[in-house]
């Protein structure tokens, strides 16, 4: 073969390579539009309003937010509870909207277990998914698919789902973490109950205008909450 | 203007790649540990990409895929051969496309941009170029043929 015609050949094949790779970057990115959103191969719904809702801002722990944000409001929930996820849907991405992303306020969900056995399981699951950054991720997530209240819906493949869902990286890491975080799960729900807290979602805030810790209880709207959240700061 | 020498060339892209793997393992470095890039700018853009679902296929880290990717076009930069010229336009031609890809990942789905992410894009790009023109301008041409003037 001359130096003409294996230039010509590879020329060829170069343009073909190119057409290739851009129709499978297309591929890549249509199949991107149209799946759930996360990456992932689960079956959850609204797993791209989650992401949308929380994409940009900080997670540490559980704590959603600016960690340097001077107001904290303080989440007392039970993953199990049908209002908590209500709140989760309907108030608290306002919330989110108007004071988190704008680094005004953080919010710290901790768990507050009253409904059964399975919320401490869930709740140890969320803690752990947490320790990567995907504590709020995967409180939202188990929220918006939450099922009926202690009816076994809890197991590990659901909220295996939920952690790969909201984007936990070492899965192995979670699975193994998620066993010993149950006394913190117990120790969150004591200190509810310490403040008096009875029910679920019950909310407080701290800021420099509280004096401590100032407990809201169940606000009924999300005005509530950030003129709560306003007078704390 | 003449067309660029291939020994230019093969220095210009041996640059870029080597800047290259400096930038895909400091992001593969920096998230080893369950941490992230530092924006240089401050902002938490590089950690909720770090964070995100998007930054590991098959549970490995695309950075080391990016360092992977750098190594062989670094490596293609060592020899003036069609082997070489071809090898290294089809490692940038897919770092390059999937680079695209992951912008468009930052900016439509995680909604947050890590510098670090588009330094390395920006890299791709320029050995996609750089690769491009080496190909079309001394494809098929004799191992060690001397710069084309």
């Amino acid at each position: 073969m001359t130096d003409s015609e294996r230039r010509t050949r590879l020329l060829r094949m170069a343009a073909g390579a190119a057409f290739l790779a851009l129709a499978v970057v297309l591929v890549l990115i249509v199949i991107s539009t149209s799946s759930s959103g996360d990456g992932g191969d689960t079956k959850l719904e609204d797993a791209k309003a989650v992401d949308q809702l929380l994409a940009g801002t900080p997670q540490h722990e559980m704590t959603l937010g600016d960690p340097k944000a001077q107001v904290e409001l303080i989440e007392f929930g039970d993953l199990q509870c049908p209002l908590c996820a209500a709140y989760s849907k309907e108030i608290l991405p306002a919330i989110v909207e108007s004071q988190v992303k704008k680094g005004d306020a953080k919010i710290d969900f901790r768990n507050f277990t009253i409904i059964g056995p399975e919320s401490v399981t869930a709740g140890a699951a969320a803690l752990a998914a947490g320790k990567q950054g995907r504590g709020w991720t995967f409180v939202d997530l188990f929220y918006r698919n939450q099922g009926g209240e202690n009816s076994g819906y809890v197991d590990d493949a659901f909220l295996e789902a939920v952690a790969k869902g909201a984007g936990v990286k070492n899965l192995a890491r979670w699975n193994s973490e998620r066993a010993n975080l149950t006394a913190k799960v117990e120790a969150t729900s004591q200190e509810a109950q310490n403040l008096g807290f009875g029910g679920t979602p019950s909310f407080a805030v701290k800021g420099p205008e509280t004096n401590g810790i100032k407990l809201l209880g169940t606000p009924q709207s999300a005005e509530e909450l950030e003129a709560a959240i306003e007078d704390a700061g | 203007m003449s067309f660029p020498g291939e020994g230019n060339l093969q220095r210009a892209i041996a640059f870029a790649a080597a800047l290259g793997v400096g930038v895909a393992a400091y992001i593969a470095i920096s998230e080893s540990g369950g941490g992230s890039p530092v924006c240089l700018a401050g902002g938490s853009g590089c950690r909720t990409v770090a964070e995100s679902s998007y930054s590991h296929v098959a549970g490995v880290n695309i950075a080391v895929f990016g360092i992977v990717g750098y190594l062989l076009l670094l490596a293609s930069a060592f020899f003036a051969n069609d082997t070489a010229r071809f090898g290294g336009f089809l490692v940038a031609l897919g770092g390059f496309g999937y680079s695209i890809y992951l912008t468009y990942i930052e900016i439509f789905k995680i909604e947050a941009i890590c510098q670090w992410c588009v330094g390395s894009a920006i890299l791709m790009a320029i050995l996609f170029g750089l690769s491009a023109a080496r190909l079309i301008g001394y494809g098929g041409a004799a191992e060690g043929l001397p710069d084309r003037a």
